[in-house]
């Protein structure tokens, strides 16, 4: 197996660029557990690790750009107050080891349906930023996910970061799994609310073969909402959303859950996170992370 | 038997000796043992659930670059002894379950020995396979149940006494087949040096007895016991799954017999130690509990059906507590097996009292909710002055002390006792109480020397520490022994080249080893007074203590937790356990509450989240890793308390102490479902507790 360690963003994309078959290694959390499984034994690997680009966030255009290898450690203690929906989903990720050294980018070049950040991404209407060396494109990330651990990239290109505006109004991120930690999401569930646009967005993980938004949810609440005088939500609305959020859902049964208990608790997520996150924007003050 | 020791070590809670070792990495396992120029071992499997290797192809591992050597049943060396079937490795084609090692490659790494093994290519005759474990399938009567005890037991007449009673419970209980998972993997380096009278054998071994282990080895393979060494000064977890041999410790000095004056390395991966390293068979307890209004039994029993392999019989004693635990003129234990196609089961920590006080404890739960009593009191009331199973006084036995102690440090006495009727911010919330025992188990043998070295006291002795604190607790009783500053004194383990030691195993650690590190001492002293000179030295053995005859002894426990379940998920959270112990004398409190509290998350675990998933159609665990092998994890346990009595006993053993490494995973799982059961009104009577049995039954 071959090793590619480039220094520079330029070198690594002239080097998948050459070796389209070489693996992106950033944190490794996924890659290093396929290799030890034997699930996948690439002909070469190609470490993100010196790229200072991808290690790197800041502001771009008004808007958050998170380099792709950022590990999710540092993006709750530093990002958290800008991006707090993806903060939480952050938290929720494995363990302190593996929030040292996995990234979003990593988790975006898995595409695994139960990855965290993609509700959160979702729900906050992030874009991919994706580069090779024919040139850089922005993907929406609700059109990055193609099927289930698949996405768009092409052979040659590799994830740079992701851009996502800075919130505007109350994010949540709730998850359910069978411990308290280090657990794969049986079902999860991204909200955040846009008064500047008056939309909310949602994100569903765990729940169908891609990440995907509720989008009849969205639209449904949206004209629900009274974003010039808030009022508290009655608990019909809350339930009609959760009930859409569940239809947008096409789970299955594995050793995790079943399909039926997915659409269940999906409902009951999305109109608890629904309810949370509009009784901070009624200005009950931020809500502590679910 | 004169008083006990006077303690001045004894009950301070001394840092670990081995602590800063093993915290900066310096602390060497079995696989880091330290050679030159290893080889690694890594098996082939069995992909089929029963049958017979037909043919093996092993050209294209041999082909590969670094292999050494493959073995098979066709080429290995004939094994002196086959008489025990799990360690009988590549001997015959014959294949007893999947996962079964039917080949060995040795490398010179341990990558290509890996990517060699998948390069084997075998065939089978395969034959349909059995691995379910069904109450109403062939079963059968063991001689014996582990270690040694009778197979069933019965006083009087339960059936009349459950056809008259006031209030009866009859329910079936269920525990899931676990898996032991210390954190360090099975691991063994052997050397065999041809050289001498016949050769030796050395195994770095991670053991939780050297002696034992030397033992087994040495009949396996035909060798005299001084033929064999083995070193283990730390092991990472064993939890009785290095308490006796497995394959793989006879995989790698087999390989190591094979490649003469190379050292072999053989870790078995995650995945494998869940067909090659032992675990705790599935249960199934029909439990009957019968008692008039006021909750006096006069009835219990219990019948257990549980697995064992075709191969080889493991009898786990799940019956046996219920022998003990509560007063009741007509009584019943039974045990049947299932032998079938799967692995061999083994020793998992407090093997019979950890599933056999699921049951019985959930069982007295139903029976206080049946007769609005408080399962505390209920309790209280069946508390028997003899043992019920041998008619003898106990050593002393403090369960109501245990019970009322625990009762006033959780807050017991607000407790509501409806279920079902306790809804906070969306949770439901409920606390249960169970009863936790363990016997004191003292092994026939051990033996320790005391030197004096430089002013110092040196003390030698075979013993295990698997985390549990032996390097330490053992200096402190040294200490006192010898009746010197616990600085002066230098304990050495771990090794086959010191005095005989049994196994860490039925906490047997310190009342065993203890006892003839006492001894040692009072020898020393008589011989050499209290001015030894350099050199002098002593040994001494534990003895059988003549109480045992005529006393019985255990330690007690009661275990409150508090559980929360969520209204619209049923999501289940437990956010207090409280365990209170009367366990003997506590020779170090800080390794002590480890134990209690480590033995209390591993029931917590059990409750909660622990099963391995037997696949019916190919016969082997799927969740064969710890991402699907859900063990507790940090944010699970919130608020954890282990406390303990003063409890003097001076019967057992001269130190007054009596075994707490198991203790603590008793009954947790009864309180944990209990509190589940108060919590939602529902119960649960097959472990572990998930959301999806709760879901449907929600109020
Ligand atoms: C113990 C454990 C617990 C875990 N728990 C969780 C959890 O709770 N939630 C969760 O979502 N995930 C979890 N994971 C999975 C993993 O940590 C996440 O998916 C993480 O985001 C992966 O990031 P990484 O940087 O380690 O990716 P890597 O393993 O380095 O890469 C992952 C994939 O993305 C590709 N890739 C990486 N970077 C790029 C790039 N810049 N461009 C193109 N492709 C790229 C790789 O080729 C690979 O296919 C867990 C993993 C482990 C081992």
């Amino acid at each position: 197996m071959d090793f590619f360690r480039p220094d520079s963003l330029a070198e690594a994309l002239a080097a998948k660029a050459e070796h389209a078959d070489a693996v992106p290694i950033a944190g490794g959390t996924d890659v290093m557990v396929e290799l030890n499984f034997d699930h996948r034994r690439p002909a070469a690997l190609l470490d993100l690790g010196r790229i200072v680009e991808l290690h790197e966030h800041g502001r771009q255009d008004g808007k958050v750009r998170i380099g792709a290898a950022v590990p999710y450690a540092r993006i709750i203690d530093e990002l958290g107050r800008e991006l707090p929906g993806l903060a939480m989903a952050a938290r929720t990720v494995g363990s302190p080891q593996i929030r040292n050294r996995g990234s979003v980018g990593g988790n975006l070049g898995a595409a695994s349906p139960a990855g965290d950040s993609h509700p959160a991404l979702l729900a906050a209407n992030a874009e991919v930023e994706i580069a090779s060396i024919r040139g850089t494109r922005m993907v929406p990330v609700k059109d990055f996910y193609t099927g289930v651990k698949r996405n768009v990239l092409a052979p040659d290109e590799l994830i740079t970061a992701v851009h996502i505006a800075p919130a505007t109004g109350a994010q949540q991120f709730s998850k359910v799994g069978t411990r308290n930690a280090m657990v794969i999401a049986v079902c999860a569930f991204g909200l955040a609310l846009h008064p500047d646009q008056k939309r909310v967005g949602t994100g569903l993980g765990s729940a169908a073969p891609t990440p995907r938004p509720a989008t009849k949810a969205e639209e449904f609440i949206a004209t629900e909402l009274d974003w010039e005088s808030p009022k508290p939500l009655a608990d019909s609305v809350l339930r009609r959303f959760g009930a859409l959020v569940a239809e947008a859902a096409s789970p299955i049964d594995d050793v995790r859950g079943s399909a039926a208990y997915r659409r269940h608790a999906l409902a009951v997520l999305a109109r608890r996170t629904l309810g949370w996150a509009w009784s901070e924007h009624l200005g009950g003050g931020r809500r502590a992370c679910a | 038997m004169t008083g006990l020791l006077e303690p001045k070590a004894i009950g301070t809670d001394l840092r670990r000796r081995d602590g800063a070792l093993k915290v900066t990495g310096a602390a060497r396992y079995a696989y880091e043992a330290p050679v030159d120029n290893a080889a690694y071992a890594h098996p082939v499997q069995a992909t089929i659930g029963r049958g017979r290797v037909t043919s093996v192809d092993t050209a294209a591992a041999e082909a590969l670059d670094g292999v050494i050597a493959v073995l098979t049943h066709e080429n290995a060396e004939r094994l002196a002894s086959t008489e025990d079937a799990e360690l009988a490795v590549l001997q015959s084609g014959d294949v007893a379950f999947r996962g079964q090692v039917i080949a060995l490659v040795v490398a010179e790494t341990s990558e290509t020995a890996r990517h060699a093994a998948d390069l084997v290519t075998v065939h089978y005759d395969e034959q349909e396979h059995d691995c379910v474990l069904d109450p109403d399938g062939e079963l059968y009567k063991p001689d014996k149940v582990n270690p040694a005890f009778e197979t069933d037991t019965a006083v009087g007449d339960v059936a009349g006494a459950m056809a008259s009673a006031d209030v009866t419970v009859e329910q079936t209980y269920t525990t899931a087949m676990y898996h032991n998972n210390p954190l360090e993997p099975h691991a063994t380096t052997a050397l065999w040096q041809p050289a001498g009278d016949g050769g030796d054998l050395t195994l770095w071994d991670s053991t939780q007895g050297v002696h034992p282990a030397r033992s087994t080895v040495a009949e396996v393979f035909g060798l005299a016991e001084d033929q064999v060494r083995v070193v283990c000064p730390y092991v990472g977890g064993g939890f009785g799954s290095k308490g006796t041999p497995h394959a793989h410790v006879i995989l790698a000095a087999a390989a190591a017999r094979a490649v003469p004056g190379r050292p072999v390395k053989l870790a078995l991966t995650r995945p494998q130690m869940f067909a090659l390293a032992g675990y705790r068979t599935p249960t199934i307890q029909r439990m009957q509990l019968a008692a008039n209004r006021d909750g006096v039994l006069s009835a219990i029993a219990i019948d257990v059906v549980e697995q064992t392999s075709r191969i080889k019989e493991f009898a786990e004693q799940t019956g046996v507590p219920t022998r003990t635990m509560y007063r009741a003129p007509n009584r019943r234990t039974t045990h049947r097996l299932a032998a079938l196609d799967v692995p061999v089961p083994s020793w998992m920590r407090a093997p019979g009292e950890c599933p056999g006080m699921f049951g019985p404890e959930v069982a007295m739960d139903e029976l206080a909710e049946a007769l609005g009593i408080d399962p505390v009191e209920l309790r209280i009331r069946n508390e028997p002055e003899v043992d019920p199973d041998t008619g003898h006084p106990f050593s002393s036995r403090n369960l109501v002390a245990c019970l009322r102690e625990g009762a006033a440090r959780f807050g017991w006495d607000e407790r509501d006792p409806r279920p079902g009727v306790r809804l906070r911010d969306g949770w439901l919330i409920g606390t249960g109480v169970a009863s936790s025992v363990y016997p004191v188990h003292q092994m026939p043998q051990s033996t320790a020397t005391i030197r004096c070295e430089d002013g110092r006291y040196v003390v030698e002795i075979g013993a295990a520490d698997l985390g549990t604190g032996t390097w330490t607790t053992l200096a402190q009783i040294a200490a006192d022994a010898l009746a010197v500053p616990v600085a002066d004194v230098q304990v050495c383990i771990g090794d086959t080249a010191y005095p005989m030691a049994s196994v860490a195993g039925g906490s047997s650690g310190m009342i065993t080893w203890g006892s003839a590190v006492v001894e040692a001492a009072h020898a020393f002293r008589e011989k050499f007074g209290d001015d030894p000179a350099d050199g002098d030295e002593a040994e001494g053995s534990v003895s059988e203590n003549p109480m045992a005859e005529r006393y019985a002894m255990y330690a007690f426990g009661a275990q409150f937790a508090e559980a929360h379940v969520n209204a619209d998920t049923g999501e289940i959270r437990v956010p207090r356990l409280l365990g209170v112990f009367a366990a003997g004398r506590i020779v170090n409190p800080r390794t002590a509450r480890s134990q209690f509290q480590g033995g209390m998350t591993m029931g917590l675990s059990m409750a909660l989240h622990e099963t391995s998933v037997m696949d019916p159609r190919f016969g082997h665990v799927v969740n064969h890793d710890l991402a699907e092998y859900h063990v507790a994890t940090n944010a699970d346990v919130a608020d954890l308390q282990a406390h303990w009595l003063d409890e003097h006993d001076d019967k057992v053993n001269p130190m007054g102490v009596k075994g707490i490494g198991e203790i603590g995973i008793v009954g947790t799982a009864a309180a944990v479902a209990n509190a589940v059961h108060h919590a939602t009104g529902v119960r649960v009577r097959d472990l572990p507790i998930t959301l999806d049995k709760l879901l449907p039954h929600l109020p």
